[in-house]
Order: structure tokens, then C-alpha cells, then sequence
């Protein structure tokens, strides 16, 4: 297929989607109680916006998803780095993570109410706890994604470790970096999005899992369509930096 | 000197982390509220074990049927459009760029559609891990080497012989793989559900006890689910080396868990 049509096929399913979803509300086939139309959402998102309630709800989410990620992402990254590049420990660990990455770390929730109570600390502690993780096995990945054979060649002609490190290990890394930074987002935003609907004065996945208890349809779809868009527009961004940076590896 | 063996370390730490939580409350480094004893936790789970078991049955059921969604629709939609070039190039950037967001704030509008029973974890739980394992095994798919149908056509092997003979074995690990990681994503999806929004299971047996500041119940629940997912994680681990031993040939595969594998998605860590 050619590019433009495989453009015009996907905006035609988006199309179909958008208007059933103003359409079967409209006509009765789905109850609109359940499923508001398209078109009275999108009014309710404006109103919800222009509301200081939700713009304050919005920044505190953004202003933990930044923190967090700010914590996570060194200490998963240290973590990572010494599993791959020390053997014995490696072999200590990697097994263990196998385990640690099934188990559902929202469990862990009470215990960090119970510590740092149901505020900021609480949201940015459990979303940085759950990142870590993801962060860590990324980088592991990424310093095994280097080809041994390059180290080797670059230590052949006398390169330094510094040189090393900069000339061989951080560009072929840095599609897989750019990954792991997309990726750890995703589970960032997710541990904010637990965090903030499981016990919380504020935040927008406070207010969305209110919004629900509350069966305020409009309302919650129009959160959850906010919060898809910025999540989409940022994995989006993430992605073409990535297409730019490994057009060198093929 | 030697080092110890990795996997003695391994079992040290497991055995320093048990001894620490039965001594760093008893010491009072941390008030029994934060920490309760190991020893009080297994008590109360041994006082209320019929309470607990209960709890996990509801979990259990829920976690199947959504295990049965996730694998089924995700095995076969993955294998569909990742191996039609048509759809693959159609829909899988599509899928790749909705995986961004966070399924888990869908969960209100399940809840508001299905009601807070089973019926909403099942869904809930079902599309969260749907969307890896499809995308995983769209990944998987496409990693069958065509050398070995094109042996196969050559030596004259019907299409249902290419199905059986080469297809079928050649996408197992990626079918086992996409298994084991639906299962994983249902147990973590009907428990994140369940402690947010329920009125039964084990998730929700957690959350009810820490409202009331009950902590060694709290702890028992926690310890319930520890269990539960690392008892998954080992048998559907052992399975998999079971069903695909020939791709080895029984040698052992040393591998890292990869969160993230060309494009294929990472389990979820919520």
C-alpha cells in the first residue's frame, strides 16, 4: 500500500469511530446515560477546562509525573547499568527480576499511604518506586544492545574509557535510551494515574475516578480524553526522536 | 577466595529480607503500624485463612476468564495483523501509539457500565493485557524464519502440512511467551481493579483492611498476592521450557527480561 493511503484508510476508521460515537447515543441504539454523544463531551471538556478546580487538579498530576520521573529514572538507570556491565552481579539479580516485574506493584500502595500519607510525597514515591523498575531492566537492555565487537575495537586502537563511552556506548545506546525514556513514561504515568485514583485530595485521576463514582459520563470521558491526548502526544514525540536517531544503525 | 554461588546469594538475601521484617519491628526501628512482625502477619493469615482463601477463590475466577480474553483475542489478533502485511502496516503503529496511554483510567467507566462485581475486573483485566500480548505476538509472528517453509515447499509439504509441521511448532515460543505474559498482566489487572473499586477479592480485602489501619491483615493480603504471582510466574515458566525445549535443544537460554524488544511492548509494572 502506499503511504497515503494507508493514511486515508486509518482516517477513515477514526472517522467511522468518532461518528458512531456521536451517532449510536443520538439514536437511541446505545443509551446515551452510558455513552454520551461525542459532541457533549467535547462541550464538557471546554467547560472542565476553563475550570481553575481542574487546571489546578492537572498541574499537581503533571508536577508528579515530573518529579517522579526525575527520581526513577538515575536510580533505575545506576541499577541497570551495574547488573549488565558486573557479571556476578548480574547473575545474583536478573533472575530475581524476572519475578519482581509479575508482581502487581499497586499492592504495595498501603505501605506507601502508610509512610507518606495520601499527598504529593505519597504519589511521587509509589509512580518512582514503579518506574525504577521498568527503568532498570531498559538499561540493562540498553548496555547489552552494545556490540562487544565495537567495544573491542575501540579499546584495539587505545581508545580511553571516556572515549569509549562517548564514541561507542552512548550512540548505539541512544535509540534504545530514547525507548526506555518512552516507555518508563508510560509506566510513570500509569503509577501517578493508581496513585492519585486509589486515595487522593487531588489530581486528575483523582477527580476522573470521582467523576465515575459520581456517574458524571461527560465528565469522565472528557478527563479521559484529555489524559489520552497528552500521553499519545508525548510517546508520539518521543517516537520521531527515536526514527531520527537510529536512522544511522540500518 | 571464591565467591559464593549466585543463586546461594540469591536465597540469602530472600532469607535477610524474612529476618529483617521480623526484627526490625520487634526492635522498634519501625513502629509495628508501618511494619507489623512476619510472625504476627502469618497469624492472622492462619486466624482468618478461610476469609483469605475466599477472597482468592473470587480473584482466581476473575483472573481466568480475563486471562482467557487477553490470550485468546490478543494471540489471535496478533497473529492476524502481524501477519498480513496489509494490516500490519495498517493498524500495528496505530496500536503501538495507543498503548501510550493508561488503561487503567478506563477502569471508572467500567465500573460505571458493569457495575463494581466481577463483570468490570474481568473487562478491566482482560484489556490490559490484551494489548501486549497482541503486541508481542504481532512482534513474535514475524520472527518465523521463511528458510523453513520455503524447505518445507520445496520438499513437497502440503498446506496443511506447512501448517502443522512448521508454522504451528515455529510461533510456539511466541504464542507461550504472549501465555504467560497475558497471565501475568490478568493477575496485576484484577488486582489494581480490585483494590481500587470492589466488593470482593483479594485485592479488595487489601484495601478494606488499610482503611481501618488493620496493618498485619493488610500485610497478609500482600503476602497472598506475592505468592500468587510468583507461583504463576514459575509454573507458566516451567511450562514454557517444557513445550519449546527443542528450540534450545535443551541447552539453557540465558536470557534478560526485556521490557522492551523492537517495538514489542513491555509487561505492564503497575
Amino acid at each position: 500500500m502506499k503511504r497515503w493511503h494507508i493514511i486515508l484508510v486509518r482516517l477513515a476508521i477514526l472517522a467511522t469511530i468518532l461518528a458512531a460515537w456521536e451517532l449510536l447515543p443520538r439514536t437511541g441504539t446505545v443509551n446515551p446515560l452510558l455513552l454520551p454523544p461525542l459532541s457533549e463531551v467535547l462541550v464538557t471538556l471546554k467547560v472542565q477546562l476553563a475550570r481553575p478546580l481542574v487546571q489546578e487538579a492537572i498541574l499537581i498530576t503533571a508536577l508528579e509525573v515530573i518529579v517522579a520521573f526525575i527520581i526513577a529514572v538515575p536510580l533505575g538507570a545506576a541499577a541497570g547499568v551495574a547488573i549488565a556491565e558486573f557479571p556476578y552481579a548480574g547473575a545474583i539479580f536478573k533472575p530475581m527480576l524476572f519475578y519482581v516485574f509479575s508482581i502487581p506493584k499497586s499492592i504495595f500502595l498501603p505501605m506507601f499511604i502508610l509512610i507518606f500519607g495520601i499527598g504529593f510525597q505519597q504519589k511521587v514515591a509509589y509512580a518512582a518506586f514503579t518506574t525504577a523498575f521498568v527503568v532498570l531492566m531498559s538499561a540493562t537492555a540498553a548496555v547489552e544492545s552494545v556490540k562487544s565487537d565495537y567495544v573491542l575495537v575501540a579499546r584495539s586502537f587505545g581508545a580511553t574509557p571516556l572515549q569509549i563511552l562517548r564514541r561507542v556506548y552512548v550512540p548505539s545506546m541512544m535509540p534504545v535510551l530514547l525507548e526506555t525514556l518512552r516507555i518508563s513514561m508510560i509506566f510513570n504515568f500509569t503509577g501517578v494515574m493508581i496513585a492519585e485514583m486509589y486515595a487522593s485530595r487531588t489530581g486528575i485521576g483523582h477527580l476522573i475516578s470521582n467523576w465515575g463514582e459520581n456517574f458524571q459520563m461527560p465528565q469522565l470521558f472528557a478527563g479521559v480524553i484529555i489524559l489520552s491526548v497528552v500521553a499519545i502526544a508525548f510517546n508520539e514525540t518521543v517516537r520521531y526522536l527515536e526514527a531520527r536517531c537510529s536512522t544511522w544503525r540500518t | 577466595m571464591r565467591r559464593p554461588d549466585p543463586r546461594t546469594v540469591r536465597w540469602s538475601i530472600l532469607i535477610g529480607m524474612l529476618v529483617l521484617w521480623e526484627l526490625v519491628p520487634l526492635t522498634g526501628l519501625l513502629p509495628e503500624l508501618f511494619l507489623p512482625r512476619l510472625s504476627k502477619t502469618l497469624h492472622v493469615l492462619w486466624l482468618d485463612l478461610d476469609k483469605y482463601f475466599a477472597a482468592l477463590l473470587v480473584t482466581l475466577y476473575e483472573v481466568a476468564i480475563a486471562m482467557v480474553i487477553a490470550c485468546g483475542f490478543g494471540i489471535v489478533a496478533g497473529a492476524t495483523i502481524g501477519g498480513i502485511a496489509a494490516l500490519r502496516e495498517l493498524l500495528l503503529p496505530v496500536f503501538s501509539s495507543l498503548y501510550a496511554v493508561p488503561i487503567v483510567i478506563l477502569y471508572p467507566i467500567f465500573t460505571a457500565w458493569f457495575g463494581i462485581g466481577s463483570e468490570s475486573k474481568i473487562m478491566f483485566a482482560g484489556i490490559y493485557g490484551f494489548f501486549p500480548v497482541m503486541l508481542s505476538t504481532a512482534a513474535g509472528i514475524r520472527t518465523i524464519d521463511p528458510q523453513f517453509l520455503l524447505a518445507a515447499r520445496s520438499m513437497g509439504a502440503t498446506v496443511y502440512q506447512q501448517i502443522t509441521r512448521v508454522i504451528i511448532p515455529a510461533s510456539l515460543p511466541t504464542v507461550f511467551g504472549g501465555l504467560r505474559l497475558g497471565g501475568a498482566l490478568a493477575i496485576i489487572g484484577v488486582v489494581v481493579s480490585e483494590m481500587l473499586t470492589a466488593s470482593a477479592g483479594i485485592g479488595y480485602l487489601v484495601t478494606l483492611n488499610r482503611t481501618i489501619l488493620d496493618s498485619p491483615r493488610v500485610f497478609a493480603g500482600i503476602l497472598a498476592i506475592l505468592v500468587l504471582s510468583v507461583a504463576y510466574d514459575i509454573l507458566a515458566r516451567a511450562l514454557e521450557r517444557r513445550m519449546v525445549v527443542w528450540q534450545s535443544a535443551g541447552r539453557k537460554q540465558q536470557d534478560t527480561p526485556r521490557p522492551i524488544a523492537g517495538g514489542a511492548p513491555a509487561p505492564a509494572a503497575a
